[in-house]
């Protein structure tokens, strides 16, 4: 029995090394690779710096991601909200609408999108990236869900002590969504940071683009020009701050990112 | 569609006279109902509804190069996107690409699963940041990771290759190792997600039944076929239809890594589209391109969906 559970631990750890190599050696590189020699160095990330506006990125990707999280839990608690608790005439063909949304791919209406975009002179903008993705269908199911597991006799509780329907909303339910709203963060969050083409299409200047598409074209000019000291920074720079954030909260995201789907 | 509705709701409560107040009280609601369901809805039909319409319209217009249709075409994009020699190529690499890395990326999530699913505090932190680590970095940066590995003469791989003596290897300079690096990068990135469902799947089996079953069965040889396989079976499938899915949407490293090449060996169907939208402005076989991939993601999706949702009704 111990034996076996040495073989699992060591076939475990040799995964993870595995799956953990790659970025790790980019990271060191990116530190620690000089024009002449080894030894630690912060002059690729200066030069990295210096190719490419990566903090304008960095605020254009904060800015994007956030302001579409707060967009889409506003629209999610409140559409949820009403298809959780009321009844009310064509209730299922507007539930099906929110849900297309989760089920039709962006990139199948990607090219109309982009051709609405530009009659509404959006394109190049932050909000054009957005646009899009405002109400997010499985926000939508989610509070649904998580509202409708709210106990009935809690909502007539509050009303007994004299809550309007916007007072039993924000006391009574939002409290009870919040696990709901905390692992949809997680998957939007993660879903718009990482995402590509669509910024991709709609971005030409560095005053909107994300700080993915910023790298992808750093990829491109660094393999064409060879200097791959810089790839290595960007790359670090992109993936450190995220590395930080999982290194400090491991199992608490993992855990969100599987009990996102549980409907 | 909503204010039909309350148009009908008024002008009925107007005939019965004495019932105008009650009827109007009981529509208020409703009214407050719609109104704020009316801007979400509102960006849901402008950006994903209307543009699916117009998309499966345009398919069977002819559209100029400058997106203007011209008149009706019947099957001809269709047609000439099933014709040509490139999209046949894009079709072959694409089912390539994705039953290799759906595979494999699946074989991975199951016995990762089954390897973490012993003890609960049995992984340590730095073990689950090294496994995880390719989750939580976006595929764009996973792609110049590669990238950065896979570099010819200057990359770890070459480095490692010319120390052992094997001389050099352009892996993204040929279309059989191009598309093979791109399986393995979606491997790489994938799997251990993958494995998260999976173990979740498992971790639902009561403490109880996972008990008994061993005292009962120590050597797991009935209960794993009986028990645990029916348990995880639409974990399964949930997570079968994803990986599917994803490998369909894969585009961003293609982009960074070999933009389709060499010799459109890792011309995979998403970057196609991309191309045909927004390179070769042949906007009509884009919008056939558009319609086949929708019916068929969205049929994935909406059954992966469905398998999620049964599972949650099987389990309360």
């Amino acid at each position: 029995m111990a034996m076996k559970k040495k073989v699992r631990a060591f076939l475990v750890s040799l995964v993870a090394l595995l799956w953990g190599f790659p970025t790790l050696w980019v990271l060191y590189e990116a530190f620690f690779m000089r024009n002449r020699g080894v030894g630690f160095t912060w002059e690729n990330f200066r030069e990295a710096f210096s190719a490419a506006p990566f903090a304008q990125y960095f605020m254009n990707t904060l800015v994007i991601v956030l302001g579409l999280l707060l967009v889409q839990l506003i629209f999610g608690a409140v559409v949820g909200f009403i298809l959780a608790r009321y009844d009310f005439p064509l209730k299922s063909l507007i539930t099906a609408v929110f849900i297309m949304q989760i089920v039709i791919p962006i990139y199948a209406v990607m090219i109309q999108d982009y051709q609405l975009l530009r009659s509404f002179h959006l394109l190049d903008t932050k909000a054009g990236i957005m646009l899009p993705y405002a109400v997010s269908g499985i926000a939508v199911l989610s509070f649904r869900q998580a509202f409708r597991s709210v106990p009935r006799e809690l909502e007539e509780a509050a009303r007994l002590d004299g809550y309007n329907t916007l007072g039993v909303f924000r006391r009574v339910y939002l409290p009870q969504s919040l696990p709901a709203a905390i692992a949809f963060a997680v998957i939007s969050v993660t879903y718009h940071w990482t995402d590509f083409l669509w910024p991709l299409i709609v971005t030409n200047t560095a005053s909107s683009r994300p700080v993915v598409v910023g790298l992808a074209m750093i990829g491109l000019s660094s393999e064409a020009a060879m200097q791959w000291n810089l790839l290595a920074a960007a790359t670090a720079i992109v993936v450190l701050p995220l590395l930080v954030v999982f290194a400090l909260s491991t199992r608490r995201i993992l855990a969100a990112f599987v009990a996102t789907f549980n409907w | 569609m909503e204010d039909s509705w309350v148009a009908k709701e008024e002008g009925s409560a107007y005939t019965r006279g004495s019932m105008v107040r009650t009827k109007l009280q009981a529509a208020f609601p409703h009214l407050v109902r719609y109104g704020l369901l009316l801007l979400p809805l509102s960006v849901v039909l402008t950006f994903i509804v209307i543009p699916l319409v117009r998309t499966v319209w345009e398919s069977f217009l002819a559209i100029n190069a400058r997106g203007l249709a011209t008149g009706p075409a019947g099957l001809k994009n269709y047609r000439e996107l099933f014709a040509s020699h490139l999209f046949r190529l894009v079709l072959r690499n694409t089912l390539l690409y994705a039953v290799l890395s759906v595979i494999l990326c699946l074989v991975i999530a199951f016995f990762l699963s089954l390897l973490l699913n012993q003890k609960r505090n049995f992984s340590s932190r730095p073990l689950l940041i090294g496994l995880f680590s390719p989750t939580v970095i976006p595929m764009i940066a996973a792609a110049s990771v590669w990238q950065y590995f896979l570099a010819p003469r200057f990359g770890l791989v070459d480095r490692m290759l010319s120390f052992l003596g094997l001389g050099h290897e352009n892996w993204l300079g040929h279309p059989g190792t191009a598309l093979g690096v791109l399986v393995l990068l979606f491997v790489w990135k994938y799997a251990p997600y993958f494995t998260l469902f999976l173990l979740a799947g498992l971790q639902s089996i009561p403490p109880e039944v996972r008990e008994a079953l061993r005292t009962e069965d120590p050597h797991h040889l009935y209960s794993f076929r009986k028990v645990i396989l029916p348990v995880i079976a639409p974990m399964i499938s949930f997570v079968t239809v994803m990986s599917v899915v994803y490998a369909l949407e894969t585009v961003d490293p293609v982009y960074v890594l070999t933009q389709g090449g060499p010799n459109n060996g890792t011309n995979l169907i998403m970057y196609y589209l991309y191309n045909l939208g927004f390179n070769y402005f042949s906007w009509g076989m884009a919008a056939a391109l558009s319609t086949l991939l929708m019916a068929g993601l969205s049929a994935l999706s909406a059954f992966a969906l469905i398998t999620l949702e049964r599972r949650t009704f099987h389990w309360q």
